[in-house]
């Protein structure tokens, strides 16, 4: 009764329960959704006015970039969409109310997971991908089965890489009550560093960028995508097996929480 | 086997080290120094099945802790815990299958949603079949009378009406053990007289099994046959209400109204207090009985009324939490 397909229906049935929740607020819902799109929409544009400028950065052209930054911001998106009740978890256990999770007959990270629907993970996935698509008409790629198949695989392990990280960077909160600004850090490198071609670094931000691991996200896998395998210092292979470092690091971060957890100490009153 | 078990539980909590003088704050937090809070220090207890036990103790005794181990959502640092055969922090999902918790200072409603739907997903959660479950949604609604706000929004409730509601979310799936921390906190008589007789109702009728811990002791004497008192983590008491008041107060008291004022003075009672015809006095029933001492006192004195006063839980209670070191 604890297996898989259990989790998934309670999964479900909580999904509803935060649906009927949310629908009380409903002009936030659209509010919030313009704002992620209009927020996505004014970084591409930042990236397009340094674009133009140099027309080619490290022999990335503007549709390269394009692709670059859509399947960057499409991997943050389908992480964020599940994930974003963990910007409340550290709340959750400096006040305590952690403890509801622990004592219901489901999954305490799948609970927390769909505690509220939020609506602005929505905006940047679907500003995403808008670029993604536009990215792809625009690079010369030819767009096969094989092709798409690897896209939609990088995309997945993209989002494991950065959700994984975020999880695992959250449970510190079990032992020090708040983990916040080191999320809000890590996110924000990931969110300078992950949309440009890691060649303009340097050997020492790529390596840098490797171990973070940033470059793993969608620059690897576009690399491979255009046809120009960068692998950031490391073996061409690795450049090709990135969409499995997702798996590595969403595991090894779960193992992590799970953990973690047994150290949570509950509050006070 | 006993349906609850805990066998020399401890926790401890860890708390940075506060530093003081100079840069206190800057120190405490670079410091990897730990304090450590011994909350929990050693507390064994067997609890049948169908026992209404209450949980006793002054603020900060451990109480909360020792039910946040039985509940899973704490693990303890040494001993042994088990419940329906379940180790609770290894196995929370399980446990929580076995077990339904109500703490009076948070509610585990939805707070966005009415009260009804709470209800239903956790009714959902637990896989009730849905005819059962709408059997004990009208019966509860019933007991409970919560007819008037099921519809409300939990956020909108008032505390007495939460509280209902989060009781019947814990019993709606019919668990076999129920743990209540501080259920009557903050209600009124009314409501603390609705809850009470809900719980007395759950244990006669379905034989569920309750911890409660309260700080009052009118919700102990209403409902509990056993007592567990702890204090420090550790477990001073573990019998029934009638003994403790027999070990910690065994004296009791006569009061006696006289047609005129005069001095009493009877073997084997001491008077407590005296005056406008009003005569405490206080006795020991083993030496003492009280039939004696009654009929000595219709036989010497103006008697016109003797009142024999219960020994109040209150006042024993009060009497151990003062003499603790
Ligand atoms: N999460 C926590 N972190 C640190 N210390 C804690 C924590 N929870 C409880 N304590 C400490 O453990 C001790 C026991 O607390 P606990 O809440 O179990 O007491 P209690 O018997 O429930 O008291 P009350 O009657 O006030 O509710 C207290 O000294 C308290 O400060
Ligand atoms: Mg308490």
């Amino acid at each position: 009764m604890t297996g898989v397909r259990w989790q998934l229906r309670a999964a479900l049935i909580l999904l509803g329960g935060a649906v009927r929740g949310a629908v009380q607020y409903r002009a936030d819902i659209v509010f919030t959704m313009i704002a992620g799109a209009l927020y996505n929409g004014a970084g591409f544009a930042t990236i397009w006015v340094v674009l133009d400028r140099f027309e080619v950065i490290a022999g990335w052209d503007i549709g390269d970039m394009a692709l670059l930054y859509g399947m960057r911001l499409v991997a943050h998106g389908l992480w964020l969409v599940p994930f974003n009740q963990l910007d409340w978890f550290s709340d959750h256990v400096r006040e305590g109310s952690f403890d509801r999770y622990l004592v219901r007959p489901a999954s305490p990270l799948l609970q927390l997971l769909t505690t509220r629907i939020q609506f602005s993970p929505f905006g940047d996935l679907i500003s995403g991908l808008v670029v993604l698509g536009a990215a792809m008409s625009a690079v010369d790629v030819d767009w096969g089965p094989l092709t798409v198949a690897y896209l939609v695989f990088a995309l997945i392990g993209g989002a494991l890489i950065e959700g994984g990280i975020q999880l695992a960077l959250s449970s510190i909160a079990f032992r020090t009550l708040k983990a916040d600004q080191v999320k809000l850090t890590v996110d924000s490198v990931f969110n300078l560093f992950g949309n440009y071609p890691a060649r303009i670094f340097g050997t020492a931000g790529q390596l840098v960028l490797s171990v973070i691991p940033v470059v793993f996200v969608a620059y690897l896998p576009a690399s491979v995508l255009l046809g120009r395998v960068d692998a950031a210092g490391l073996p061409a292979v690795v450049a090709w097996l990135s969409p499995l470092a997702g798996v590595v690091v969403a595991t090894a971060s779960y193992l992590v929480w799970r953990r973690m957890l047994l150290g949570y100490q509950s509050s006070g009153t | 086997m006993p349906l609850i078990e805990a066998r020399g539980l401890v926790k401890d909590f860890h708390r940075p080290r506060r530093r003081t003088g100079r840069f206190a704050g800057l120190r405490t937090l670079v410091s990897r120094e730990r304090e450590t809070v011994r909350a929990v220090d050693g507390v064994s207890f067997s609890i049948e099945s169908g026992e209404l036990v209450g949980y006793l103790g002054p603020n900060g005794a451990g109480k909360s802790t020792t039910i946040k181990m039985l509940t899973g959502i704490l693990t303890p640092t040494a001993g042994e815990v088990t419940v329906a055969g379940v180790v609770p922090w290894r196995k929370r999902q399980d446990n929580a299958r076995n077990i339904g918790v109500v703490f009076g200072q948070r509610s585990q409603l939805w707070w966005d949603l009415p009260l009804v739907e709470s209800l239903r997903l956790v009714g959902k959660l637990y896989r009730m079949p849905r005819t059962r479950y709408e059997e004990n949604l009208a019966k509860f609604v019933e007991l409970l009378d919560m007819r008037p706000f099921l519809d409300t929004p939990v956020r909108q409730l008032s505390l007495g009406q939460r509280m209902r509601g989060d009781l019947a979310a814990a019993m709606i799936y019919e668990p076999a053990v129920l743990y209540l921390d501080e259920p009557t906190v903050g209600l009124d008589v009314i409501a603390k007289e609705r809850i009470r007789k809900f719980v007395a109702d759950l244990s006669s009728t379905s034989g569920t099994t309750v911890l409660l811990t309260t700080h009052d002791m009118d919700d102990v004497e209403a409902l509990c046959e056993r007592l567990i008192l702890i204090d420090h983590g550790k477990v001073l008491y573990d019998g029934t209400p009638a003994a403790l008041k027999d070990s910690y107060a065994p004296q009791r008291e006569l009061v006696v109204q006289l047609a005129s004022p005069c001095e009493v003075t009877v073997a084997g009672a001491r008077t407590v207090e005296s005056g406008e015809g009003v005569v405490r006095l206080s006795f020991d029933p083993a030496e003492t009985p009280a039939a004696a001492l009654i009929s000595e006192l219709f036989g010497n004195y103006p008697v016109t009324d003797v009142s024999l006063q219960e020994t109040d839980l209150e006042d024993v209670i009060k009497k151990i939490y003062a003499g603790r070191s």
